[in-house]
């Protein structure tokens, strides 16, 4: 369904008109497939280019290099009609749950917004859906006429989602979506987010830098660090043997039960 | 003690006492006509520099014209070209700023850029500049007041939008599908309103100050109409013998504008809006 192929991408630093900045190189040569109903872990520490390649594959941010094919058409190169199209099966769940809602907005106005671009619904239509897709997501239909700073951190995170699959998008970019809520919201988000791919079809993209998380929800993971891409596969079990430093820094991570159970290897003091 | 005084003028009571004044204010000038015991232009020389008596309230000026009907007309003027100038340059600072702020790039530069540009010159300067082109009259000095002032809403409305840019939700809305026109119409405008009164109510006051000064030079209202600016102006020949020609004016000028300030000020204190 997702193919990216070769995808390099580097950031232009505004250039000092004595002396010229390099660009940036943030990912580099990467590309993977991901098929429809998988949800695909992108694992990798801070400043890997997680973000950017979550970016990229929505259409935000056009790569230096390489394709994207959605579908079998480039996001980068169809027209812009047809990228208008292409977006609505796209979405996104960011970390910052409050950032990414309108504060001055009611929820059900900022779960409404993709239907008004996309879907000619009648107002009573309309009402309904929101309502249908806030009892999805484990909300109350009363819950349409509060405004942000009324919900809780997990609540937010859960319009969030609703606005995400309002369309019956194919796949959703989940951006370090559960990484900013406490370990009962994530547990809760996780298994809502589960639920929901069985009943839409849909895929993820799970982008985050906490393993657990990864391994509950996801069903091949691929590790990137400094913008190249060093592990890849669907069993879990054999990353905990991995031997890439990036990838065994990502599992000296997890927070053990009791601090002597933390995994520590060699190289590690 | 000035903690308590700043509380007082600063507080939801002087919000809301302002707003009445300036409702009054409004009234009186777009009810002038009807309220106004006389004919503001009408000259009887028999009359001429009467003291406050029942038929003439606040006296005669030099012609024998009523000062308070002239100060009711001149009302009509000096807030409703204000208000005019409030609005047109608050409408295009606001498209200019989030046309620059939302599109960055070279566009931001160039519109920037203009905007230093205008404002290195001292307001005034320019005003003086615009009306020396185009001659005196009400209209220049409105044309050459809107030319001033959107500037500071277009750079207040830019940075605003800057930041504002980079919050999740404006990507959100763009995966969501919304134009670039829906963005910045449902989501940046709604998110910039607050501080854009503030401003604006504060500006408000100088576009009073500012008409009011260009006719005192005689540059914007033309005689014989009544504007209070002009009326100080035509006050200055009897300074020593009725200084009242000059003092009315002058104190209704004084209260608008110090009414338009507190009102801006506790407006800012409530909506936590920093000041540029």
């Amino acid at each position: 369904m997702l193919e990216v192929a070769n995808i390099s991408h580097q950031y232009a630093n505004r250039s000092h008109w004595l002396r010229r900045i390099p660009p940036t190189p943030v990912l580099n040569n990467i590309s993977f497939t991901l098929e429809k109903g998988c949800c695909l872990g992108l694992l990798g520490m801070s400043g890997a280019g997680k973000s950017t390649l979550g970016n990229i594959i929505l259409g935000l941010e056009k790569p230096t290099q390489g394709q994207i094919l959605f579908e079998g058409q480039d996001l980068y190169r169809v027209n812009t009609p047809t990228r208008h199209r292409i977006r609505r099966d796209l979405q996104v769940v960011f970390q910052d749950c409050y950032s990414a809602v309108n504060p001055l907005m009611t929820a059900a106005q900022i779960i409404g917004e993709p239907l008004d671009n996309y879907e000619k619904l009648t107002s009573v239509q309309h009402k309904q859906r929101v309502k249908q897709l806030l009892e999805q997501v484990g909300l109350r239909a009363e819950d349409g006429n509060k405004r942000p700073h009324q919900f809780s951190g997990g609540q937010l995170q859960r319009i969030n989602i609703a606005r995400a699959i309002a369309l019956n998008p194919k796949l959703i970019v989940l951006d370090e979506s559960v990484s900013s809520l406490d370990m009962v919201n994530q547990m809760q988000i996780l298994s809502l987010l589960a639920e929901l791919k069985k009943t839409h079809q849909l895929s993820y993209l799970f982008v985050t830098h906490d393993i657990r998380a990864a391994m509950t929800i996801c069903d091949r993971v691929m590790v990137i660090d400094q913008g190249e891409l060093v592990y890849q596969d669907d069993m879990h079990q054999s990353m905990m043997q991995s031997n890439h430093p990036a990838v065994q820094k990502l599992i000296a991570a997890i927070l053990p039960e009791h601090p002597s159970e933390r995994i520590v290897f060699d190289h590690q003091v | 003690m000035i903690k308590r005084w700043k509380a007082i003028f600063l507080g939801q009571k002087a919000i809301m006492i302002c707003s009445i004044l300036i409702i009054i204010f409004f009234g009186a000038a777009l009810l002038a006509p009807w309220i106004a015991p006389h004919d503001p232009i009408k000259v009887n020389l028999l009359q001429k520099l009467k003291d406050p008596s029942a038929e003439h309230l606040l006296g005669t000026d030099h012609l024998g014209r009523d000062t308070l009907s002239r100060l009711l007309y001149g009302a009509r003027i000096s807030l409703g070209f204000a208000t005019v100038i409030f609005i047109s340059s608050l409408g295009i600072g606001l498209i200019i700023g989030a046309l620059a702020g939302y599109m960055g790039g070279w566009i931001d530069s160039i519109l920037m850029r203009l905007c230093e540009g205008i404002m290195a010159f001292p307001n005034l300067v320019l005003v003086l500049g615009v009306v020396g082109i185009f001659g005196p009259g009400l209209m220049q000095v409105l044309l050459a007041l809107m030319l001033v002032q959107w500037v500071y809403y277009a750079r207040v409305c830019r940075n605003m939008v800057v930041s504002l840019k980079q919050q999740n939700f404006i990507t959100a809305a763009r995966i969501s599908g919304s134009s670039s026109w829906k963005i910045i119409y449902k989501h940046i405008i709604p998110n910039i309103q607050r501080p854009i009164i503030v401003i604006g109510t504060l500006e408000m006051g100088w576009a009073i100050m500012d008409i009011s000064a260009l006719s005192f030079l005689g540059l914007g209202i033309q005689p014989p109409h009544a504007e209070w600016g002009a009326m100080i102006h035509e006050g200055t020949s009897y300074i020593r013998s009725h200084p009242e020609l000059m003092i009315y004016p002058g104190m209704f000028i004084l209260v608008v504008v110090v009414t338009f300030n507190i009102l801006g000020e506790a407006l800012s204190e409530k909506y936590g809006v920093k000041r540029r």
